[in-house]
C-alpha cells in the first residue's frame, strides 16, 4: 500500500483495526480499479481514457463558478463597458483561479481530507468556525442568487417563479439521488458543458473580431475611468471566478473521487481545461452583450432574462432563448455544486459521513444539509420585491472580500510539510498565490475607500 | 489493516479485498473520523490571520453601509 505523508503524523492516533469498510469505500475502490487499469496500459487511447476517468472536479468547479450571478455580472459588464478592458481582465481572473484551485486539488490528492476538515484539525476549532461561518454565509447568499438566475431565465419562457424554483429543486434531487459520485459527476459534467451555449449567442451578434483581437492584445483602459460603479463590476467579475466555496468544493470532490498523488498531473490538466472552458463562456457572454453597449442602451437595471429580451432585436428569438437557457443552466449547475460544498463541509466538521457515494440511509445528515440549504434559498427568492440585480452583484463582491482569509488558510495548508510531504507548494506557486492574495486584498480595500471616501476617485481621474 | 469482522454487514469479502488492494489506507472513510494533530502557529501567522479577519469584518461593515446607503 502506498502511504501518504499523513501516515507519518497519524499512526498513534488511528487504531486501524477499528476502521469499518463502507459502501463509500467499495464504490471508490471500483473507480480506482478502472484508473489503475487505464494507467497500466500503453498507447494514446489509454492515456486519453485515464484523463477522461480523472477529469471532473476541476471542470465542474470552474463551470460551476460560471454560475447565475457570474453570467449576469459578465452580461452587465459587456452591456455597460464593452469588451476593451474586461476580456483580458476576465482571462486574468481565470489565471488566478487556476493558481488557487490547483492548490486545493493537490491538498485533496495528498491528504485525502476535505478543506473544512483540514482547517479544523490543523488550526483548531477557533479558526475553523470563522472559516465555516464565512463559507456558510457566502454559500447561502450565493445559493439565493442561483435561484434568482433560474427564476429569471425560466421567466423568459413564461414559467412562473414557484414553478422555476420547484423545478430547480427537482433537478437538484435528481442530480444527487444516484448515490454514486461517478454517475453524479458525469451527469453534471454533461449538463455543465451547456455553459458554452453563450458561444453561439456571441456568434449570433456578429462580433467585430478585429476589435476582440485588439482588446486581447492591447488591454484598453477602463471606460469612464475608475468609479464606484465600475469598481463594483470589477469586483463582481473577480468574484465570478474566485470564491471560497470553490476551495471547499474542489478539495472535497477530489477526495470523494479518490484522486491520489499519482493523479496530480492530470488533476492540474482538469483544472486548466475547466478554466479554459469557463473563460471561453465568460468572454462569449461579454461579447454577446457588448452590442448593447455599442447601441448605447441603458443596462443598469437589467436582470438575467432582461438581457435576453434586450438582445432579442439584435439576435432574434432563438438567440435570446439560448441566452436565457444559459442563465438557467448556470444557476442549476451551481445550485448543485454549492449545496454539495456546504454539505461536504458540514460532514467534515461534524465528523459525519459525507460522500456522494453514500446511500441515503447512511448519509441522512449529508443529504439533509444539502436539501435544506437549497430549499431555504429557493423559498427566499419567492419573496416579492427583492432587489435581485443588486443582490447578485453584492454577492460576488462579498465573495471577493472573503477570499483573502480563505486563501491564507489554503496557502498555509499547501505549505504544511507535515500533511503535504514533498508536495508542498513550490516557490513559484507561492509567489503567484501571494500575488493573488495581495491583489484581492487591494481590490477589496479600493472598494472600501470608494464607499467611505468616494471623492478620492475623482482625485484619481474617475467620476 | 481493518479486520474482517469490522466491515459493513452488506460488504462481501471480494468487496473487502477490492477496497484493501485499490485504496490507500488514508482513503478509507472510517479512518477520517480520527483528527489530524493540530499544528503550531507562529506569531507572524497569527498576526496575518488576525489582520485578515479584522479586514473581513471591517469590509462587511462597509458592504452593509453600502447597501443601506443605496436603499436610502
Amino acid at each position: 500500500m502506498n502511504l501518504g505523508p499523513l501516515s507519518r503524523i497519524t499512526p498513534q492516533a488511528v487504531p486501524q483495526e477499528d476502521v469499518v469498510i463502507t459502501h463509500e469505500d467499495v464504490d471508490r475502490a471500483h473507480d480506482r480499479v478502472r484508473v489503475s487499469s487505464a494507467r497500466a496500459q500503453r498507447g494514446a487511447f489509454s492515456k486519453f481514457r485515464l484523463l477522461w476517468l480523472l477529469v471532473g472536479p476541476g471542470i465542474l468547479v470552474m463551470l460551476g463558478e460560471n454560475d447565475g450571478p457570474s453570467m449576469i455580472s459578465y452580461a452587465a459588464t459587456g452591456a455597460r463597458f464593452g469588451i476593451g478592458f474586461f476580456i483580458p481582465f476576465v482571462i486574468l481572473t481565470f489565471c488566478m483561479a487556476i493558481v488557487v484551485q490547483e492548490m486545493t486539488m493537490r491538498l485533496g490528492s495528498a491528504t485525502h481530507r476535505g478543506h473544512a476538515e483540514l482547517i479544523f484539525d490543523r488550526f483548531g476549532p477557533f479558526w475553523g468556525w470563522f472559516s465555516m461561518i464565512d463559507l456558510g454565509i457566502g454559500n447561502f447568499l450565493t445559493l439565493i442568487t442561483e435561484f434568482i438566475a433560474i427564476r429569471a431565465g425560466l421567466g423568459f419562457f413564461g414559467v412562473p417563479p414557484w414553478a422555476a424554483v420547484g423545478s430547480a429543486l427537482v433537478f437538484l434531487s435528481l442530480a444527487v439521488i444516484m448515490h454514486r459520485y461517478w454517475t453524479w459527476e458525469r451527469t453534471l459534467l454533461a449538463i455543465a458543458v451547456f455553459n458554452l451555449v453563450f458561444v453561439p449567442v456571441a456568434l449570433l451578434t456578429h462580433p467585430n473580431w478585429h476589435s476582440v483581437g485588439s482588446a486581447l492584445v492591447t488591454w484598453k483602459p477602463l471606460p469612464g475611468g475608475l468609479t464606484q460603479d465600475t469598481l463594483i463590476i470589477v469586483l463582481a467579475d473577480i468574484g465570478a471566478t474566485v470564491t471560497p466555496w470553490m476551495l471547499f468544493f474542489q478539495q472535497s470532490a477530489t477526495v470523494d473521487k479518490g484522486l491520489t498523488r499519482k493523479d496530480i498531473h492530470l488533476g492540474r490538466i482538469d483544472t486548466v481545461v475547466g478554466a479554459a472552458l469557463a473563460a471561453t463562456a465568460a468572454v462569449a457572454t461579454i461579447i454577446a452583450t457588448a452590442p448593447l453597449f455599442a447601441h448605447h442602451m441603458t443596462a443598469e437595471n437589467f436582470q438575467g432574462a432582461e438581457f435576453a429580451q434586450a438582445l432579442q432585436p439584435l439576435i432574434g428569438r432563438f438567440g435570446a432563448a439560448l441566452f436565457a437557457i444559459g442563465i438557467v443552466e448556470a444557476g442549476m449547475v451551481a445550485s448543485v455544486t454549492i449545496s454539495i460544498s456546504s454539505a461536504y463541509a458540514f460532514g467534515e466538521v461534524a465528523r459525519r459521513p459525507h460522500s456522494l457515494n453514500l446511500p441515503v440511509a447512511q448519509g441522512k445528515a449529508f443529504y439533509s444539509v444539502l436539501f435544506l440549504c437549497a430549499a431555504t434559498a429557493g423559498a427566499i427568492v419567492l419573496i416579492p420585491g427583492l432587489p435581485l440585480v443588486y443582490v447578485i452583484l453584492l454577492v460576488n463582491v462579498v465573495a471577493v472580500l472573503a477570499m483573502p482569509p480563505a486563501l491564507v488558510f489554503l496557502f498555509m495548508l499547501a505549505n504544511d510539510r507535515e500533511v503535504m510531504g514533498d508536495l508542498v507548494s513550490p516557490r513559484w506557486a507561492n509567489i503567484l498565490a501571494t500575488g493573488v492574495v495581495v491583489f484581492l486584498t487591494l481590490a477589496g480595500l479600493l472598494f472600501g475607500i470608494s464607499v467611505i471616501a468616494p471623492n478620492v476617485f475623482a482625485f484619481l481621474g474617475g467620476k | 489493516m481493518p479486520s474482517k469482522d469490522k466491515v459493513d454487514s452488506a460488504i462481501t469479502s471480494s468487496d473487502q479485498k477490492l477496497v484493501l488492494s485499490s485504496l490507500e489506507p488514508e482513503q478509507l472513510a472510517g479512518l477520517k473520523k480520527h483528527p489530524i494533530p493540530r499544528r503550531h502557529l507562529s506569531g507572524l501567522e497569527k498576526f496575518v490571520m488576525w489582520s485578515l479577519r479584522i479586514y473581513l469584518l471591517f469590509m462587511m461593515v462597509v458592504v452593509i453601509y453600502q447597501v443601506w446607503a443605496s436603499l436610502h
